[in-house]
């Protein structure tokens, strides 16, 4: 006689209860099981040629420190970005050291300063004399309300870079460039028309109105800015007027001394090949990145401090800009502070981070070390390290606020706007665009008052 | 020959507790209460806060909704989308039933060929589509302002399609990539079309054009209300497109700002999550709406 088979296993088919069961195992699996140990203070990075640097500092750190051992990890820019605030906003796990660049960190100081993600390394900074080590102006973009929440990777100071080539074999002389202006009335013969459709196929600059980073640069070049010293926006500075109305003069019109070549794009890349442009401003890195992707300008460029707004005015400025920082929630901050001396303060970094990426250290010690002062076959012979320390210094301090973005989108609709309203008006001279500049910059700033109006921390 | 049907007995149908489908049903339940129903009560919570970043927040009643109507920009954002909506709506709806029809007429050879050409945009992403659609629209060397120039001397290169005429772009883009996917809508519905009607319609000396009008149409009716209602849905949840095809902005006067746009803007760059969860749930009251409006308009036509 068969045995009896109960009446509540009668309840499911012998198929639903093989998947209940496997259910309730891989569940209780999961349930159990410890969560993978941590290997380490995690580090989050999001750039290979930074892996690739780090690498030997890293594992010299873990083997002087068997304990307290680096677990670098790269982490693709945005994922990044991500994992980092909503760690923040919502206390998911984060690393213990991250590299942010600076429109992510900026976002992370939009609270009260005592709940921002980054340990507050102010006293830090000043008590162990790192303020004086780091080069000066490079602090400000990891400080909110007067705290410093990160130790600056870079200074990213910005030079002009023109096809030698083509100046010298016009005959013409770089060096009686001072100002913008020497710099449109020099080069202009250089402007040409080379297949008779009365549209000009050289331009003397790279640069449109919707390049943000490349307009708020050059607004910061000229003393201009869209945040005070409160950080409050300030978009309607006179200042402010006089720069944009004469960068659209230069964006629109048919005497416009620039043109469009992006940055990261192959079109970009051929006209700065083809010669469709002559000059145009880049920082440290991206001539790390024009070393990479564009060796057939090899020996045809050089570099110059950018041409200033004024006589006697600032030849340079900034662009981009990568801090390490710490987060509140490492279980052991002594060892991540230590680490982050360590990688940051390490001269072998400092070789290895201009060798691989053109990017220059922003501790000053360092500027000294040969590598930075060596010809360079790429730039015609001239020693780009030292040319990009030399301008260093004078870089423009910059605001860091979560609204920074917005503020530079809010920027771009004005010289865009702007720009309109020249083409429709003919008018292309500065003097006559700036009552427009003004009445679009003052729309602009009551704007971004009203949206940080909505912040009580922030709100002007 | 008799057809025996099975029938399960009235013993095993007994056997199964009340309880049963609860246990099948868990699964399902536990998932849709933490993906989907507690960040949707977390998001109608949220929108009547205001959040400051990381862990900062507090109550504002109804603040958050009287300002999103005081708010130019969400303005702005709702102008953009009802544009670009109504624009791709009258474009893609009438080109994709033409190239259905087109498809369905006999004898017509590489019909599944073409089929294929048309539908296969819609089996890339939109991230792609951003991506190659940037690169049509560079000022100078691309593929649209290279081939306008070449016909048209006059034509300026350098125009600006992503700074001038942003939503045109945007219609252009979306109208290449969704084509093929509503034909193939309308092409399913063309081949239900009873051929004895339209056959008997011919006999009677029915003309092309009154065939279509009163036997066809007719006919695709709940598929064709059917695309234009995944059309306004779909464009109003337009994000991922003018995002890439933008390069990570809303453009030039925020000329491509869209309500899913700002609503992340708001929530994920600014931080302001609070009011993102506002501008949501009015973004879900807005499709609601339509759909219900969409359901009894097609009732009536029935």
């Amino acid at each position: 006689m068969p045995p009896r088979i109960p009446d509540w296993l009668k309840a499911l088919s012998p198929g639903a209860w093989v998947m209940a069961v496997l259910a309730l195992m891989s569940s209780g699996v999961i349930l159990l099981s410890p969560p993978s140990p941590r290997k380490g203070m995690p580090f989050w990075i999001f750039s290979k040629i930074h892996e690739d640097t780090y690498g030997p500092i890293v594992s010299s750190w873990n083997g002087a420190n068997p304990r307290r051992p680096v677990d670098l990890q790269l982490i693709q820019f945005y994922a990044l970005e991500r994992r980092l605030l909503s760690g923040f906003m919502a206390g998911t796990p984060v690393a213990d050291l991250f590299e942010t660049e600076r429109m992510v960190a900026s976002r992370s100081f939009a609270g009260p300063l005592d709940r921002v993600g980054f340990v507050d390394l102010t006293d830090r900074l000043t008590s162990e004399g790192l303020m004086e080590q780091f080069n000066a102006p490079t602090f400000s973009l990891w400080t909110s309300r007067g705290r410093i929440f990160g130790l600056p990777h870079d200074v990213h100071p910005v030079l002009m870079a023109y096809r030698a080539d083509l100046v010298e074999a016009a005959g013409i002389d770089m060096a009686q460039i001072e100002t913008w202006d020497d710099f449109l009335r020099v080069l202009r013969p250089l402007m040409q028309d080379f297949d008779g459709d009365g549209r000009v196929d050289r331009y003397l600059l790279s640069g449109w109105s919707t390049n943000g980073p490349f307009t708020e640069m050059l607004l910061l070049q000229g003393g201009g800015t869209l945040f005070d010293a409160r950080e409050r926006p300030c978009f309607d500075l006179d200042v402010n007027v006089e720069l944009v109305a004469k960068m659209t003069s230069w964006f629109a019109g048919p005497d416009r001394m620039c043109t469009e070549a992006p940055e990261f794009t192959g079109s970009g890349h051929k006209m700065r090949l083809d010669g469709v442009v002559i000059a145009s401003l880049i920082p440290d890195w991206m001539a790390g990145q024009w070393k990479r992707e564009l060796p057939g300008l090899s020996g045809k460029i050089k570099l110059m401090p950018l041409p200033a707004w004024t006589k006697g005015g600032r030849r340079t400025s900034v662009w981009g800009g990568t801090m390490l920082g710490i987060a509140r929630t490492t279980p052991d901050f002594e060892a991540a502070w230590a680490f982050a001396k360590t990688l940051y303060l390490s001269p072998a970094l400092a070789d290895a981070l201009f060798e691989g990426a053109g990017i220059v250290t922003p501790v000053k010690a360092h500027w000294s070390r040969p590598i930075f002062h060596r010809p360079d076959p790429y730039f015609s012979g001239q020693p780009m390290g030292a040319l990009y320390i030399a301008q260093a210094p004078s870089v423009p301090a910059r605001v860091a606020s979560p609204y920074s973005k917005l503020a530079i989108e809010k920027l771009t609709s004005v010289l865009v706007a702007l720009q309109e309203y020249a083409q429709n008006a003919r008018q292309f001279r500065p003097e006559s665009l700036q009552p427009e500049a003004r009445r679009l910059l003052q729309g602009a700033q009551a704007e971004m008052l009203r949206q940080i109006g909505r912040n009580r921390f922030l709100a002007p | 020959m008799k057809h025996r049907h099975p029938v399960l007995p009235r013993a095993s149908i007994r056997a199964f507790p009340a309880w049963t489908p609860w246990l099948f049903l868990t699964p399902f339940l536990v998932v849709f209460t933490l993906f989907t129903l507690w960040p949707l009560t977390r998001s109608l919570t949220l929108s009547f806060q205001q959040t400051f970043g990381p862990g900062a927040s507090r109550y504002v009643g109804l603040g958050n909704f009287q300002f999103l109507l005081q708010d130019p920009l969400f303005w702005k954002a709702t102008r953009n989308t009802l544009i670009f909506t109504v624009a791709s709506v009258a474009l893609q709806v009438p080109l994709a039933l033409g190239l259905a029809l087109l498809l369905n007429r006999p004898g017509l050879r590489g019909r599944a060929f073409l089929r294929l050409v048309f539908f296969s945009p819609s089996l890339v992403g939109l991230v792609f589509v951003g991506m190659l659609f940037a690169l049509v629209f560079e000022k100078r060397t691309g593929l649209l302002n290279t081939l306008l120039h070449t016909v048209i001397p006059a034509f300026d290169p350098d125009f600006g399609w992503l700074h001038s005429s942003i939503l045109t772009s945007l219609v252009l883009a979306a109208l290449w990539l969704y084509v093929g996917l509503n034909m193939v809508y309308f092409l399913a519905a063309l081949q239900n079309v009873p051929a004895d009607l339209i056959e008997a319609a011919s006999i009677d000396g029915a003309t092309a054009w009154q065939r279509f009008r009163h036997i066809v149409l007719p006919e695709i009716k709940p598929v064709a209300g059917l695309v234009v209602l995944l059309s306004i849905v779909g464009s109003f949840q337009l994000f991922e497109l003018p995002w890439v095809l933008l390069d990570n902005s809303s453009g030039p006067d925020n000329g491509g700002l869209t309500l899913v746009m700002y609503l992340y803007q708001t929530g994920f760059l600014t931080g302001d999550l609070g009011y993102a969860s506002a501008i949501g749930w009015v973004i879900t009251l807005v499709l609601v709406t339509l759909a219900l409006l969409h359901r009894r308009i097609m009732r009536r036509s029935e």
